[in-house]
């Protein structure tokens, strides 16, 4: 199961074991912290309290020690997964919960099979390794493929040129600078780190075009360099490129080019302009009289510059923005304004005599100080929706995110602190791979499709592999699945409030949902699940009376209008927005047998999904309360299955979820599945864009986005 | 030797605020949970990120820590136990508590990460929405004791303490009081769920508990200016007076720690509506009422 207590973790810290370390590593061993992956929720889901075990959550890697692995990891978060472990000081453990391969990572040091006694056996089992292994004066290095390094050179001005050596931009001439492609930290992960939980790619990724921020490591004043490529240069182009040089302030160094050059060119062509000065246009090739760069044809022009240029290149600067992009100042070493703001600087240089680089409004900062100003800094920057330029950022908030589900992939381009690009993915499911699955295991399998809601997508298998063998269901096989999926629904609302609460920052709603939801989940029949009612409507007044929260939630997150007449929110999503489309008052169970009504609001926002899900919590526990029975029946034992198709929808807690399934020799030969994340994930985008940041992650988390998407059907023989 | 006091007594204060975020955070109350926590941490290894602005990455947890020992060396906690009684100490906690928008601005621009970043720039603009909030309330006090010195605020709420005083003055002070440290609601820069730890973040090992030393040292000091301008500092019947002292600020803190629990974080656009449109009429308006206090009743 693991190695001997005092065997040295497999994270260990090098050092000797003294006795001074001795001591440390006792402390180390009762201050357990946690990184979850792929996320808090889905333990819970599985009705795994890891604080009750001992353990601390952390919500970043760098505060933690203990690495829980909750379930077998899908292929797209194991690299992830390595970058957090990699992300952890040591000494560092990894706890496997349930089984699972966990490679890249190195072999849990503690692995336990899903539950919570055997968890709280391997948290002391862990706390032994720790205190007897936590120091070990060797360390073993981890190193794997997702956390290497690689260096490319892209143009600073035309992001599309890659290139894998040094040299110059085909299209402008300027010098490539070097950036790192994949990986985002060193070897073993003990000196070099990247941020947060971005699956190591730090800035080396998160460029916008021109903006390179691990650009400026690479510029470090290597003038020798860029000489030679400037020299190289202006042999092949025939004239004095030297000027282009952007770490070089100097203005000996650039010759001082005179417009009888640029008129001296040829001027058959038709259309070209400066990539850098939109108003410098010229009927041929040749180059910039403000800045000396080349000229493109027009064309290119325009689709380097794109929204680089804004409208307007007024001098209204916020101090905000002046400080962010103060930023590019220093990091670029001392006075090589990295971008493609150094062309003007370099421009001034060269031209200093001419009077006309001052025109425009470029101030002269060519004196070596590594002064710029800010209307410098922010000319060429796009447009906020203030209409005040920010140098943006590309910041990944996921797969391992505290604040939204684990899995879940949001990536927000960050214009300041407005997100003014959003984009999300979920994980695909393992593939379902021939040959034929008999029913049992696809229910089964199925059923471990999201584990934030086993249930529902269990009954959905049963009831499609049901309608396609045409087995009648009795009422109280019906009853009992509806008890069980509504059981599910208020535990999964709970999860998602939990998560929710943690994100707001309301400790106390935060601990009052985690102990229903885990009450929830193991209460043992209808009974016990319906004593919960009363706790769930205490807890549903104190959200409606919690100070502050409506105003923080209200209008966060509205979905776009177009989502009100094509049906692309599905469930509590869409009810909060008034759009009934909850499938269980079609079915026969729900409104005749259990007098169910769905709930229903008009908020379309972030607190009216709050409100809607707090009531469905409550409601569904009336429900289980009316049918009387939590029970899964199995599939008909012995029953024979004959060849035919059939399918099925269910309302999951995220919406309706629609299976066809295909039946042959009393097996699932194929299967379609349509789940309501899947669509929903796309809602993301709209809802973030233009938000504050803290209201679109409140936004996205309010949409209560499952991740795991439907696995891909592979047929049976086919080579993968 | 009443510097070394001081600074044993913050040490001691900043122990127990530890101690009762643990018991506000967890429900355990845990003595020693403090000192495991940072034998544990300074023996984790502490990482540097790859490419840092080292001198604000290195310079920033201690800088934090200056500004909460600044602040309370001109705090006194009974008649005689003061590290440095300046004539301007009242303005002086003003001035040492601006660092602490320095720190967690060089905390967040440092480590080179998107989040730290973040963190550290809406700690600015959560300093644009707290300071006059500091500054006005210590005007009313400072003309009800006709003083800035701090021993004369104290001596000046004999009869009554400010709290009861000049109420309106004690609530806006306490917002900013909670919003310096950045504890909930207003925790912006660290934001848990939201900036998976901002500003803190990047830090691990032994900076990390420079950092949460400091912060605890941080709520301490803030939570006994509260008590030396609004609740009469060491004054007291019975108890000796830094008994008093202690007893009023460790409630403070306990206020201030536990009140985050029960309200979700503030909107930063909220925190800046509110504390303008509301907190500085509320603060100007104290001044006056004080004022008309001072020449009416006397």
């Amino acid at each position: 199961m693991s190695a001997p207590a005092n065997a040295p973790l497999r994270g260990a810290r090098e050092g000797e074991a003294s006795l001074f370390r001795r001591l440390v590593a006792r402390a180390l061993a009762r201050e357990l912290h946690a990184f979850v992956v792929p996320g808090a929720e889905v333990a819970r889901a599985r009705g795994i309290d890891l604080e009750a075990a001992g353990l601390r959550l952390a919500d970043t890697p760098r505060h933690a020690s203990v690495l829980v692995l909750v379930g077998g990891l899908p292929e797209a978060l194991k690299d992830a997964a390595a970058v957090a472990y990699a992300q952890m000081p040591r000494p560092r453990a990894v706890l496997a919960v349930g089984p699972g391969d966990v490679s890249p990572l190195p072999g849990p040091d503690v692995s336990v099979p899903p539950g919570q006694e055997s968890l709280t056996r391997g948290v002391a089992e862990l706390r032994r390794s720790f205190a007897g292994g936590a120091f070990a004066p060797e360390v073993a290095e981890f190193d794997v493929e997702a956390l290497r390094t690689q260096t490319e050179y892209v143009c600073p001005m035309h992001p599309e040129v890659v290139s894998e050596e040094p040299g110059s931009c085909p299209r402008c001439g300027m010098d490539l600078v070097p950036r790192e492609s994949a990986g985002g930290m060193d070897r073993g992960g003990d000196q070099g780190q990247d941020q947060g939980q971005d699956q190591g790619r730090g800035h080396g990724q998160t460029d916008n075009p021109g903006h390179d921020h691990a650009g400026h490591a690479g510029m470090d004043n290597d003038h020798g360099v860029h000489d030679q490529a400037s020299q190289e240069r202006s042999g092949q182009g025939g004239r004095d490129g030297a000027g282009r040089d952007a770490t070089d302030h100097d203005p000996e160094g650039h010759p001082g080019r005179g417009e009888e050059e640029l008129e001296a060119d040829e001027e058959d062509a038709t259309g070209y302009g400066c990539p850098m000065h939109p108003e410098v246009v010229g009927g041929g090739p040749g180059s910039c009289r403000v800045c000396g760069m080349d000229l493109v044809p027009r064309e290119d022009a325009a689709a380097a510059d794109g929204a680089a240029h804004g409208p307007a290149h007024g001098p209204a600067h916020g101090l905000a923005h002046g400080l962010a992009e103060a930023r590019h100042g220093s990091r670029g070493g001392d006075g090589d304004e990295a971008h493609g703001d150094a062309d003007h600087g370099e421009g001034s240089g060269g031209h200093e005599h001419h009077g006309e680089a001052e025109q425009d409004g470029h101030m002269d900062h060519g004196d070596g100080t590594g002064f710029m100003s800010m209307v410098e800094m922010t000319r060429d920057l796009p447009r906020g929706s203030d209409g005040l330029p920010m140098e943006r950022i590309e910041v990944p908030f996921g797969p391992l995110f505290p604040g939204l589900p684990g899995g879940l992939r949001l990536s927000l381009t960050l214009d300041g602190d407005a997100v003014a690009e959003a984009s999300a993915a979920g994980v695909e499911g393992r593939p379902f791979e021939g040959p034929a699955e008999p029913v049992g295991g696809f229910a089964d399998r199925l059923s471990g499709l999201d584990p934030l809601s086993p249930v529902a997508y269990r009954v959905l298998a049963l009831r499609a592999v049901e309608e396609a063998a045409g087995i009648p269901i009795d009422e109280e096989t019906a009853l009992g699945r509806a008890g069980a999926l509504e059981r599910e629904r208020a535990a999964s609302h709970l999860n998602w409030l939990m998560g929710f609460a943690h994100l707001l920052g309301h400790a106390r709603l935060e601990a009052r949902a985690a102990r229903l939801q885990l009450a929830l989940l193991r209460a043992q029949d209808a009974a016990e699940v319906a004593r919960l009612r009363d706790e769930v409507g205490k807890l549903a007044r104190g959200v409606e009376r919690t100070p502050l929260l409506r105003r923080k939630l209200r209008g966060v997150g509205p979905l776009p209008t177009a989502c009100a007449t094509d049906a692309t929110a599905f469930g509590p999503v869409a009810r909060a927005g008034g759009r009934t489309t909850d499938l269980r008052a079609q079915e026969a169970v729900y409104p005749d047998l259990l007098g169910f009504e769905p709930a229903l609001r008009d908020g379309d926002d972030a607190l009216s999904r709050l409100l809607l899900r707090v009531e469905e919590t409550r409601r569904s526990l009336d429900l289980v309360r009316r049918a009387n029975a939590v029970s899964l029946l199995p599939f008909r034992p012995g029953g024979a299955y004959p060849d035919g198709t059939g399918s099925a929808t269910v309302e999951t807690p995220r919406g309706a979820a629609t299976l066809r399934v295909w039946l042959e020799e009393g097996a699932v030969s194929r299967f379609e599945l349509d789940t309501p994340s899947s669509a929903h994930i796309e809602l993301a985008k709209p809802v973030a864009e233009g938000e504050e940041l803290a209201d679109a992650l409140v936004g996205v988390a309010s949409l209560d986005l499952s991740p795991w998407g439907p696995p891909p059907w592979v047929p049976p023989g086919a080579v993968r | 030797m009443t510097t070394l006091l001081m600074v044993l007594v913050l040490l001691a204060g900043a122990y127990l605020v530890a101690v009762l975020e643990g018991w506000v955070s967890t429900g355990r109350l845990r003595p020693a949970g403090p000192i495991l926590s940072a034998v544990a941490l300074l023996g984790r290894e502490s990482l540097l990120p790859r490419k840092p602005d080292r001198i604000f990455f290195e310079v920033a947890p201690p800088l934090l820590l200056v500004s909460a020992v600044l602040a309370f060396a001109v705090l006194p906690l009974s008649p005689g136990l003061i590290a440095a009684d300046l004539a301007t100490g009242a303005l002086f906690v003003n001035a040492a508590l601006a660092f602490v928008m320095v720190a967690l601005l060089m905390a967040g621009w440092g480590p080179d990460g998107a989040y730290a970043m973040v963190g550290g720039f809406r700690f600015l603009g959560q300093l644009v929405a707290y300071s006059m909030l500091i500054v006005m309330p210590i005007t009313a006090v400072a003309m009800r004791a006709e003083s800035l010195v701090t021993t004369a605020v104290v001596e000046s709420q004999a009869a009554l303490p400010n709290a009861v005083y000049q109420p309106f003055g004690l609530a806006a002070f306490l917002v900013a009081a909670m919003a310096v440290c950045f504890l909930p609601p207003f925790d912006l820069p660290t934001a848990p769920g939201e900036l998976a730890g901002g500003v803190m973040a990047e830090y691990t090992g032994w900076r990390l508990a420079v950092m949460r030393l400091a912060r605890a040292a941080l709520v301490f000091t803030v939570a006994a200016s509260v008590t030396v301008f609004y609740l009469g500092g060491w004054l007291g019947p019975v108890l000796p007076p830094w008994a008093w002292n202690a007893i009023k600020t460790l409630l403070v803190a306990a206020a201030m720690l536990l009140a985050g629990r029960f309200v979700p974080r503030l909107r930063e656009e909220h925190l800046l509506a509110w504390c303008w449109k509301i907190g500085i009429p509320l603060a100007l308006f104290n001044i006056f009422y004080v004022g008309v206090l001072l020449l009416v009743v006397g």
